[in-house]
Formats: structure tokens, sequence, C-alpha cells
């Protein structure tokens, strides 16, 4: 170890180093305060002996000066004093010494003193080392935490939104929400939602958010039903959140005609449905497990279904609200919750949330507390989702030619569906695929059905006659020897206005197409020729009814 | 599978969804569907359904015949050209359509 020795003194000096080096430690030694300080900035020694009494700069300056250089840093200051009186003493550990030595120095009580002071040192090292280590942990996982919270809402801030149908209200208790709600638009114009409270909180409950919001949009995007939807984020769950982690979580869906709620909840509170006023008109109770629970064979999704009017408001919520705290530790309850459900509140979701915040009154948050009103009333699309259509002039002629032979026929592949995708690809065609695909399918059903395979569809009267239809179709198929049918579609640009002809011709014997086409309103057969007849602009039959042109036009 | 069908909680609501083409192809599925539960109402959940045909008219039609004028059966969640289809056809007056 190396250590300043100073004092005034030569004698003691000699005498302390020779201790000291006998000992293996290296010693510097100064004649006065002054050079302590100087000779402690060149050497940076690990331990300090000083004397109080010195000329120039007496112990206690020079200790002031060295503590002001170490900045916090610890290095032992021990006096050396012949002083033996309580005030001095104090005074020499008050401006930041260490300990002190009684002069004459005896050897073993300095030996003694100095492992001591090496110990702290130690300790005092470690410690300081461990702060900055700690700090710099610190530094780093709120980087990570930060760049984490980014991609969580980003990933998620797409969908929710708030619309004449929905409000919402999140108050995470951590940086990271162990509930999550979704909303979504389905195909058919309706609105789903998902609301979900993992167990726990923070970032290990907040993980399992992306792939459920992965899996609920996925399934929201082709329209799947709420039970659909259930056991789809149930399986993702049950494969990827460890056994002790689960979701309680509530989905709804409101039909676009605001009329039909269905519902599947599992372990979340009661959910409350009121009417236009506001008071309560059913609880809704969870009879179902929390999701991620069970395996996809044993899940349960049966759904409730409710039959709404219009006005009436579901309120879904976490139990973060019920069981909020107030600053004695009481909780919120459900009472209190149900008190805003008696019809008596103009804003029954403003007036619950300034409650449950005016309750805790600025109690730490235990839990996340999330609330969702959903409003029965027809589903407002979402903002610019018919506008992303582009509008490009469609002006160029085209024709798609498709000649099916006995081949292609037999294998009773359906080509409806390749030609319209590869039409919907022509500029403007997109908007009307849908309508496309039933005119061709018709059409193609027609040219197969009537044409090529000759049957009659009358056999279709009965409930028994439509299975024979097709069990008949089945076979002359199987059993076809010739035959062809050829497709082709054009498109025309007239003014702004597209159009295409849809030409279908077979090789069959020809079909009476003069023949009124349905036997009234309940006949189950002879609706697919009116369907062309009005989705179509014009429909002509020729070559003895081997031949058909179906006019439609790309209106907006 | 094209043909889903479901019982209610309470077991008198039995929901028929449809996925992807309603066709002849599924001619025996969809009927299977309402063969099991008599006396229930019924709801054909078509927002899965891309597609239907004129045998799919067919279908319903004969499904009405066979579980009488008193059953009740909805159609729901039809897109919209789905929607035009049966309104065309006038099944307004044979089903509840939403």
């Amino acid at each position: 170890m190396k250590i300043l020795v100073v004092d005034d003194t030569e004698a003691n000096r000699k005498l302390l180093a020779w201790m000291l080096e006998d000992d293996g430690h290296e010693v510097i030694e100064a004649e006065d305060g002054r050079q302590a300080v100087t000779l402690f900035a060149e050497y940076a020694p690990d331990l300090v002996l000083m004397d109080v009494m010195m000329p120039v700069m007496d112990g206690f300056e020079a200790t002031k000066a060295i503590k002001e250089q170490l900045q916090g840093q610890h290095v032992p200051i021990i006096f050396l004093t012949a002083l033996s009186d309580d005030a001095s003493l104090t005074k020499c550990l008050s401006i930041g010494g260490d300990d002190f030595l009684s002069k004459p120095i005896n050897e073993q009580v300095l030996q003694a003193k100095i492992k001591a002071h090496t110990r702290i040192k130690d300790l005092n090292e470690q410690l300081s080392r461990q702060n900055i280590e700690l700090t710099r942990l610190h530094q780093y996982t709120l980087r990570e935490q930060e760049i984490a919270k980014s991609v969580f809402e980003k990933a998620l801030a797409a969908s929710i939104f708030d619309s004449r149908n929905t409000r919402h209200y999140m108050s995470p208790a951590a940086t990271f929400n162990g509930d999550l709600l979704l909303v979504s638009i389905s195909p058919s114009g309706g609105l789903y939602a998902l609301m979900a409270d993992f167990t726990g909180h923070g970032l290990p409950a907040a993980i399992g958010a992306l792939p459920v919001s992965h899996a609920f949009l996925e399934a929201a995007q082709q329209g799947a039903s709420v039970s659909s939807i259930a056991r789809e984020v149930n399986k993702t769950l049950e494969k990827f959140l460890p056994d002790d982690m689960f979701a309680a979580a509530a989905i709804a869906e409101l039909n676009a005609d605001g009329t039909r709620l269905t519902l599947w909840l599992g372990g979340l509170p009661d959910a409350l449905l009121t009417d236009a006023r506001g008071a309560l008109k059913q609880r809704i109770v969870s009879t179902h497990m929390p999701l991620g629970i069970l395996e996809d064979q044993e899940f349960e999704r049966e759904p409730e279904i409710i039959e709404v009017a219009r006005g009436d408001r579901l309120y879904l919520y976490t139990d973060g609200i019920p069981e909020a705290r107030n600053p004695a530790g009481e909780m919120y309850g459900d009472q209190r919750l149900l008190q805003h459900f008696d019809g008596g509140s103009e804003d029954t979701f403003g007036a619950i949330i300034a409650d449950v915040t005016g309750y805790s009154g600025g109690s730490h948050q235990q839990d996340d507390i999330t609330l969702l009103e959903l409003s029965c009333m027809p589903v407002q699309p979402l903002p610019g989702a018919a506008a992303n259509t582009p509008r490009s002039a469609p002006n160029l002629p085209w024709t798609l030619t498709m000649e099916l032979g006995i081949d292609e026929l037999r294998k009773r592949v359906s080509p409806v569906s390749q030609i319209v995708d590869m039409i919907g690809m022509a500029p403007g065609v997109e908007p009307h695929k849908d309508y496309l695909h039933t005119i061709l399918a018709e059409l193609f059903a027609n040219a197969l059905e009537h044409g090529v395979l000759g049957l009659d569809s009358r056999l279709k009267q009965t409930e028994e006659g439509y299975l024979a239809y097709y069990r008949e179709r089945e076979q002359r198929l199987a059993t076809l020897e010739q035959g062809q049918l050829g497709i082709q579609v054009s498109f025309r640009a007239a003014g702004d206005q597209g159009h295409l002809t849809l030409s279908l011709h077979d090789s069959g014997p020809g079909f009476d197409w003069q023949r009124p086409s349905s036997a009234g309103d309940d006949a189950a057969f002879g609706r697919g020729m009116a369907l062309i007849d009005i989705l179509c602009d014009k429909v002509t039959y020729s070559a003895g009814g081997t031949r058909v042109d179906a006019e439609y036009s790309l209106r907006d | 599978m094209p043909v889903e069908s479901t019982l209610s909680n309470s077991g008198n609501t039995v929901t028929i969804g449809i996925s992807g083409q309603f066709d002849f192809e599924i001619v025996q599925e969809f009927r299977a569907a309402y063969s099991d539960h008599k006396n229930a109402d019924y709801i054909i959940d078509m927002r899965a359904t891309e597609h239907m045909d004129s045998s799919a008219l067919g279908m319903l039609l004969n499904m009405r015949k066979s579980l009488g004028d008193k059953t009740r059966i909805s159609i729901i969640n039809c897109r919209p050209q789905i929607k035009k289809i049966l309104t065309i056809s006038r099944f307004d007056k044979k089903f509840e359509i939403e």
C-alpha cells in the first residue's frame, strides 16, 4: 500500500517510515501541509498519516484541501496527535479526518488501524463500483423500456380509436399496460372490440398484447365470428404464454345495423348493458375461463347473443375499476360502480372515471384500469376506408379468353375465381369483383349444367330433387366424353366509363332460354338467369342457346 | 370447415356460419347443419361468406321449406354484394335480413 506520512519532525517521519516499510508498505514523506497536498496529487496514495501542528500549513488545512481534491472518493486520513483534549479530537474528525492516533505511536495500534481503514476503503471502492454499474444498468433498462414502449404503442395505436360507437379510457399502473383494448371494423360493416387483462402488470403482462392483437386483427379482417375470434386468440395465447400467464377477456361484436351484440366473456367483471338513459338493463356474467388456459379441444366458445335497442350502451371494464383502492386501502367495489347505472347520470362514462380517480385520491394505482363504452347504433365506417380506391382512367381495350376442353371440364374446377382475379387487376375493375364473380358463376353454371351436361333444372323442384340434381351433375361430369366451354371477357371504354362483355359459348345442344325462368318466389330453381338479368345491363342469348353475351358497366 | 354451426348458451338459437363460397359444393353440410335441431331459432351468419350463387338461394329456400314458415331464420352480417343478391331475389319475404 502507498502511504503518505506528513510530519514536520524528521525523526517522527523516519520512525513511521521504518515501521511501515517493515510491513511492506511504500512510504512518501511530506514536511508540512502544503507539501502534503502537492505530493498527494502527484502520488495518489492509498492512506495518509497526518500530523496536526506544522509550519506553513497545518494538518487541518491540508486535510480540507486533500478531501476537496478527492471529490467524494475515499482515501482515509488518520491524524497523528499529541493533543488529548476532546475538542481537538472532535475537530480532527469534523473537518474530514477519518481517525486519529495518539503520539507516541504504538506500532501494533498503527498496524491495526491501517488494516481497519484498508477494509473500509475496499468496501467503499466496491460500493462505488457497484453504484456505477447499477447506474449504467438502470439507464440501459430505461432505454430498453423506451424502445419496447414505442414498439408497443406503434403496434397497437392503430387498433384503438374512438368513433360514434366507442369511447375508451385506459390508465396503466406501470410503464407498460397489462390491459389491452382493440377495436376493429368487420368486412360486413360491424364493429369488433377486444378487451384483455393479462395476469400481472408491467412488461411481462404487456408482452402478450402483441400476439393477441395480431390474431385478433387478422380474424377481424376475415370477418370471423366472435366465437372463432375467441378460439383463435385462445390458441395463440396457449401457444405463446407460459402456463401461469393468461388473460381475462371480453370479445364483443356489434352488427352493422347496431341491433345485435354478440359477446364472449371469460374472467372479466360483469359487462353492463344500459338503455339510452343509462339505466341498467342487463348484467352479463362471464361464463367462460380466461383465454390461454384451456387447450383448443376443451375450449368453450359459445357466445351470448343480445338483441339491443338503438341507443343502448354496453360497458366493459377490467377489475382495476372495482378493485381500485383509496388511501385507507379500501376497495371501490361493485356497489359504488352500479350507482352510476341508475339512469340518473347524463354521462355515465365520464362519471365513472371521475369517481374512480377521485376515490383513489392520488394513492398509488395498483392495477391497470380500462373502460370501454360501446353505443348501439349503426356502425360508423372508418374515415377514409372507402376513399382508397385509385381513380385512374381505364381506357385501353383488352380481351381475356379461356377455352376449356374435356380434360379441364372433368377436373371439376371452376374457372370463375381465377378469371375474376385476373380481370380484377385491370384498372377500374377491383370494386366490381364481387358482382362479376356472381355473374360469371351463374353464366358458367348455366353453360356447364344446361349446355354441356344437358341437365334440366326442373329436377330441383323438391328438396330431394335438389340433391338428386347435383348428384346427377357429378355423375354426368364424371362420364363426360366430349365437351367444350369458352369464356371471353372484353373491356372497352366509352367516355369516362368502362364496359365489360362476358361471353360464354358451349358445345351443348342449346337450351330454351325463353322458358319462364322462375316458377315463383318459392321455387328453389331458376333464379340464376333472373339474377344475371338484374346485375347486367343487357343479356343476349344466341346460336340456339349455346352462346350468351352479358354487358356490364363499371359504374362507380 | 365451410359450414360451422354453434348452439347458443341458452340452447335455443343455432348459428350457422358459412365461410368462403356458398354454393352447391356445400349442399350436404348445409342441410346437415339445420337437420339436427328442429325447435330452434336460426341465424345464418354470412360474415365470412365471400360469394353466393343461385344454388345457395335454392338451398336457403329448401331450408325454409324443411323447417316450416313459423321458424325464425335470420340472415346476418352480409357483405353488400350478397345483401344485394338476397334483396333482388326478394328473400326478405322469407327471411329476416339485416
